[in-house]
Parts: structure tokens; sequence; C-alpha cells
């Protein structure tokens, strides 16, 4: 056994029909899984000029080799895609426990082409696959699906991955919600669900799921656990959540506020961590094998949900001008419910207020208006009104009025909840993402706010974009080994490596594993150039390149772009418009 | 506990000359939060730096110091000290000069994303 469930489904929509193969050696071996499969599968079956939400395109869900193993946080799945929002190669990642009952189910990565002639769920079930109809279930939301999958088949254990409303709808970031309240997020995954007509996709089984060494693996998962628990990080994420984060990036005044019109929010407190633990949380809840427990579940009035975490607890929150905890924890609910990126929806409305207190449309929405905003979530999903046309994103909505400065976005998907005109490497990480605006393909903050692994200090460009490179690098192993970001507080290239050496019997040290995240970055890359994507897509809203910040400590501070992006183009080996070498791409058996 | 009433020196003293006084705003996070109180005011003499700060905050609180300092006068990894917004480790560190009117905000090891 080597950590895998050994099996990939095909799925067919067009023809109705499930093929099941064996999960190839070489794609193990190159690849290990997750982002890493989804991305290298999608690559090689989808022509670079198809439309993403077209029968054409592929959706990928796939697990790594580490997920469900045991070993703490090893949850995560990915689901890839040509992106509707983006046109790039893209992935969302989703923790849970939905990644787990895949693999339990007796498959690493679930691979969908075609289109249902009508609504269709697809079921694995202990080693066998079947599509079945979801006529009943279109129009549903995301736990009523949930709900109705459980009741007709009569199994509380089944886990259910699946689109709401949104979806359906083809918002063009519409995500995919797992157990009713996790999300793949990003990149309007959820919206080529729907143009599939697949609403769900269904796990269930009790295969085993085996390392290589298992002696070796219960060494190595004992020596992480106790580095995660040791680490003082882990235990605010505990207490406090993600949202921890709110006051200590608006005390760096770097918390944009107002649509990136500035980045300080007096009432932050309001939307805080600290209070969220003080006033609406009911208890922590943890994915699979999690040791951490940085999910809220919340109970207030007549509302129950999970959440806010820390982006969409700033992008309804400060980023809209509103500091009412509770209208910003039921908009998340409600993105949850009808399956809506809970940092592009807002970040979109954000833009909307923006653009119609400086006159650019005609709404009566304005910055801090709570009621306004909980009702153009509901729109965006349902596609009413004005809601039809913030479905297409900011970038699009503000490009349409004449006005395309007031999107906050990169590479048309909305940036999340940092200002990089006060993190450079951050900038630089967002800007050259390959799934456009960004924060987890590389997470700078870490080095640049939080001070660790080291503390790097934010406002200078020096040695940032080696700093960015690594990271991504980094990221894209973790993201296809199938562990969760967040142990990379604690843990370090060796640990990873070990990791995957016990469980998938397969020598892997940290330059290899690094090489690996390097391949998928370059494989993404590559696909996102022959999409039409170049030099000067790597970039961020004109704002943040001109506009200097006016309060706090980094008073004066624009993202100076220019002082970093040839050298990290350089540092990646590829040439001054962005486009890896021949060297490169034979270095990392991509030529 | 002195909540900034009672002006101090380093050494404890109650300060008289409001000339040599600066006055703080002093913030914590997290669980820093649940050892002392979210925000108050402070007075030291001129020429205070962190260091002074530190070592008045640490012998209020019970429990803060371990939670802070890795050894006498070091910091724990990911504990983060802003001045005004400004991380500290880019100034002098322990060694920055308070002045008038400073915002000092706390932070124990933190992360999300």
């Amino acid at each position: 056994m080597d950590g895998y469930a050994g099996k990939m489904v095909y799925a067919d929509l067009s023809a109705g029909k499930v093929t099941i193969k064996p999960t190839p050696k070489k794609l193990k071996k190159e690849y290990l899984g997750g982002r890493g499969f989804g991305i290298r599968l999608l690559t090689d079956m989808v022509d670079p000029k198809v439309d993403p939400l077209g029968d054409k395109n592929v959706v990928v869900y796939a697990a790594g080799p580490l997920t469900g193993t045991g070993i703490p946080l090893g949850s995560r799945y990915e689901v890839s895609t040509i992106s509707p929002l983006t046109g790039t190669a893209m992935s969302a990642n989703s923790g849970g426990v939905f990644g787990w009952k895949m693999k339990k189910a007796g498959f690493d990565a679930v691979v969908v082409t075609g289109k249902a002639k009508k609504p269709v769920y697809l079921m694995l079930d202990n080693g066998k696959a079947e599509i079945r109809d979801a006529t009943h279930l279109w129009g549903k939301t995301t736990g009523q699906t949930t709900d109705a999958i459980m009741e007709e088949l009569k199994d509380d254990k089944v886990r259910v991955s699946c689109i709401g409303p949104a979806g359906e709808k083809l918002v063009l970031f519409a995500c995919i919600i797992n157990e009713k309240t996790r999300a793949a997020g990003r990149g309007g995954v959820g919206a080529v669900m729907g143009s599939k007509n697949l609403k769900a996709i269904a796990a269930r089984g009790d295969l085993p799921i085996k390392a290589a060494d298992e002696e070796l693996l219960n060494v190595v998962k004992d020596r992480v656990r106790k580095k995660i628990e040791d680490n003082g990080i882990e235990k605010a994420l505990h207490n406090y959540g993600t949202a921890v984060l709110i006051n200590i990036i608006n005390e760096n005044y770097v918390l944009p506020t107002r649509n990136f019109q500035s980045a300080h929010f007096p009432n932050a407190e309001k939307v805080s961590g600290e209070t969220i633990a003080k006033t609406i949380l009911k208890k922590p809840k943890g994915c699979y094998a999690c040791i951490v427990q940085c999910g809220r579940v919340h109970e207030f009035d007549d509302e129950s949900g999970e959440g806010p975490e820390y982006e969409p607890d700033w992008a309804f929150g400060p980023d809209c001008g509103i500091d009412d905890l509770k209208a910003v924890a039921r908009a998340n609910n409600i993105c949850n419910e009808y399956g809506l990126d809970a940092i592009s929806a807002p970040t979109t409305i954000a833009c909307l207020m923006e653009m119609a207190e400086k006159g650019y449309v005609k709404h009566p929405i304005r910055f801090g208006d709570a009621k306004g905003m909980l009702k153009l979530v509901e729109q965006i999903a349902k596609r009413e009104d004005i809601g039809d046309e913030l479905a297409e994103g900011s970038f699009r909505f503000a490009t349409k009025y004449g006005h395309p400065e007031c999107s906050m976005s990169s590479k048309k998907q909305e940036l999340p909840a940092y200002d990089p005109r006060g993190i450079q490497g951050y900038g630089l990480a967002t800007a050259t993402s390959v799934r456009g605006g960004d924060h987890v393909y590389g997470y700078m903050i870490y080095p640049e706010v939080l001070g660790a692994p080291e503390k790097l200090d934010p406002y200078v460009t020096k040695g940032k974009p080696q700093w960015v490179k690594t990271f991504q690098d980094l990221t894209a192993s973790i993201d296809a080994s199938g562990m969760c970001l967040f142990t990379s507080f604690a843990l370090d290239a060796q640990d990873y490596a070990d990791l995957l050496t016990a469980t998938t019997g397969m020598k892997i040290n940290p330059a290899e594993l690094l090489k690996i995240g390097e391949r998928i970055w370059n494989l993404q890359k590559l696909y996102n150039i022959k999409r039409g994507f170049g030099r000067k897509d790597d970039t961020l809203p004109a704002r943040l390149l001109n506009e200097p910040l006016k309060e706090g400590a980094p008073t004066g501070q624009v993202w100076r772009r220019d002082e970093m992006l040839d050298e990290y183009y350089t540092l990646r080996g590829w040439d001054a418009e962005g486009t890896p070498t021949k060297g490169k791409l034979k270095g990392l058996g991509l030529a | 506990m002195n909540a900034g009433n009672e002006p101090v020196g380093e050494n404890g003293a109650l300060l008289n000359n409001t000339q040599d006084r600066i006055t703080l705003t002093v913030k914590s996070f997290a669980t820093f939060r649940e050892i002392m109180d979210p925000q108050i005011r402070m007075d030291f003499l001129k020429g205070a730096t962190i260091r002074t700060l530190l070592t008045e905050l640490t012998g209020r609180y019970e429990g803060l110091g371990e939670l802070m300092f890795a050894a006498p006068g070091t910091l724990r990894d990911f504990v983060n000290i802003l001045k005004n917004g400004r991380n500290v480790h880019f100034l002098a560190g322990l060694d920055t000069p308070l002045d008038d009117g400073d915002v000092i905000a706390l932070f124990p090891p933190v992360a999300g994303g």
C-alpha cells in the first residue's frame, strides 16, 4: 500500500458512462495528487481554446496521498478546472471530511467530462461509481441537497460535495460546498459543475487506506503532532479562529477598507476573532484528523452556521465598511447555502458600493449598509436585478460601466484581505499567482506580517522574489499532498518529505518536494500562456501601484512591482515575458 | 493594578514632573487578553523603551512573561510588537524608544488566512 486509494473514476456525463482505472504510477511520482493531479489531467485534456462553461471543460476532484491517513490535518482535496472567472487553470482547496470519504470509497480522483442532459449527481460507493438522477435536487441549497442525498440513501455517513443555486445559475464565482459549510471556494469551480448539470458528488465506503511503512509513519506522525501542538500559533487559531487576523492586520494598517480606498478600519474590533469568541461562537470545529480546530460554529438569534473565517469576515465587514458582526455572519451563511465564493461575492459588492458612491452606477447601496449588502448577496446568487450583472465578478461589472479601476482584482479574480502596498512580497505573490488574485498560493503574510519562519520587513522588496518562489513551490506540493496549508505554520519541507516517504514508499527529500511543486507551478503557468496570459497580467490594480497609503506606519507606500518582477522571472527560469525557458521545462520533465 | 492614573517610572517610582512624562496606549490581542487588559494607558519617564514597557507589564500580569519571552531579553518566536503599526523588530527591537502618544500593540503568535 502507498497511501493512495489506487483507482480513479472517469465520468463522461454526455454519454452517461463511468469508467474506473488504476491511478497511474507516473502521475503519483511526478504530481503526488490533489492540485498536482488536477492540473496535470486538466491541462492534458482541455484544449486551451475551450469555453470554461462549455461541455469541453473538465472538472477534476483529487485527494492527496496524505489525505485520510490519520496524519494530523491531512484532510484536503482539490477541485481543478478552467476558471470561468479568470480563464486560468484553477484549483480550489477544501477540507472537512469529504476528501477522506472519497478515498474510503476507493478513489484518489474523479474526472468529470461532458455535460449531462438533465441534472445528475455522481455516487462513489465502496469501489463503484454511478451517475444518478438529480432532477429533484436542482434548485436546492447546499444544505438541502446534502440532507436530501443522505435521506435518499438512508445513510448519515455518506458525505456530499455539491453546488447551490449560484452554481446552477452560472455565477462566475460560484463555489462547491461539502458538509454544508466547507468550501472549494475560488475561481467559479461551482459554475463549471453547474454548466455540466452536475449537482453533487457523494461518497461513502470503508475501504482501507494504508501507508507503505506504517511503523515509520507513526514515528513521523508523533513528531509533527508535537510540533503542531507546541506551536503557539495553533492555540490562537483554536481559541479565536482565522478571524484572529482582523486586529493584527488592522493594527499593521494593511486591512483593506471600503474597497481598498484605505487600509485601516476604526471599528475592526467589532468584527474581530476576539469578539466572535465572546459573542456568537458556540464551539470550535475541525476537519478530519484536525488537532487545531480553527472552524467556528456560531449561534445567535434565529441564526446558526459556521464561520466567519478571516477572509469573508473582512470582505463583508471592513471592505464593505460594515461593523455589524451578525450581518457579516449571516452573509457568510447565505454564501454557504447558495454556494458563493465568500471572498469574490462581498468584494464585488464593495466595488459596487464605491461606484455607487462616486455616481458611476445608479444604485442606493452605500458603504456601511448591512441590510443592503445582505439583499445584494441573495440577488447575486439568484442573478436577480443588479445581481445578474454582479454575478459576472467585479472586473466585468466595473468595466461594463467604464470604471475598471474600481475592481480590486488580478486576472479578474478579486483580491483577498491584505493591502499589498504595505506588504511588498505578498503583492508579488498575488500578482504572479497562476490562478489570479489569491493569498494561499504563496502565503507571504506569514514572514512579512506574522514573523515566521523569520521576520521579513514588509516594506522592503529586496530578497522577496526568492521567498515568493519558494513559498509558491512549497505550497503547490502541500496542496498536492493532501495536507492543510496551516501545517506550514509549524512544519518544514523535511517534515512533509518524511510524511510522504513513509506514506507512499517513494523516496522524497525536501529538494524533490520543492521540484514537484515547481513542476505544478510551471505546468499551470504554461497552460495560462496558451490561453493568452503574459507579463501584462502579472500585476495588480493601478490604485495599488499609484495611490500611496495615507494612514499609520505604511503611509506613503505603494506596491513596487518593477523592483521585483524581472528578478522573480529570472529566478523562475523564465524569459522577460514570463515564459518558461526550454531549459527550465526540460529540468522539470515538462519539455 | 496601575491602569494609568498613577504614573510610574522604570523603577516604579511615582512621577511628579509632567514634563518628564510620556503617555502610551497599550493594546493586547488574542491569547494575551486572557492575561492582561485589552487596552490600557500608561505613563513613563522620557527615555523609556519597549524593554521598559515589557518589564512593567510582565511585573503586573502574572504569566505574561512566560508567554512573551523564550529567555530573559529574548522574545518568543512569532511574538510581534508594533509601535504605531510598525513592527519594532525593524526599528531598534526591545531598545526602540517610546514617544508620547505612541500606540503599542502586543500580539502573541497568531495566524490565519
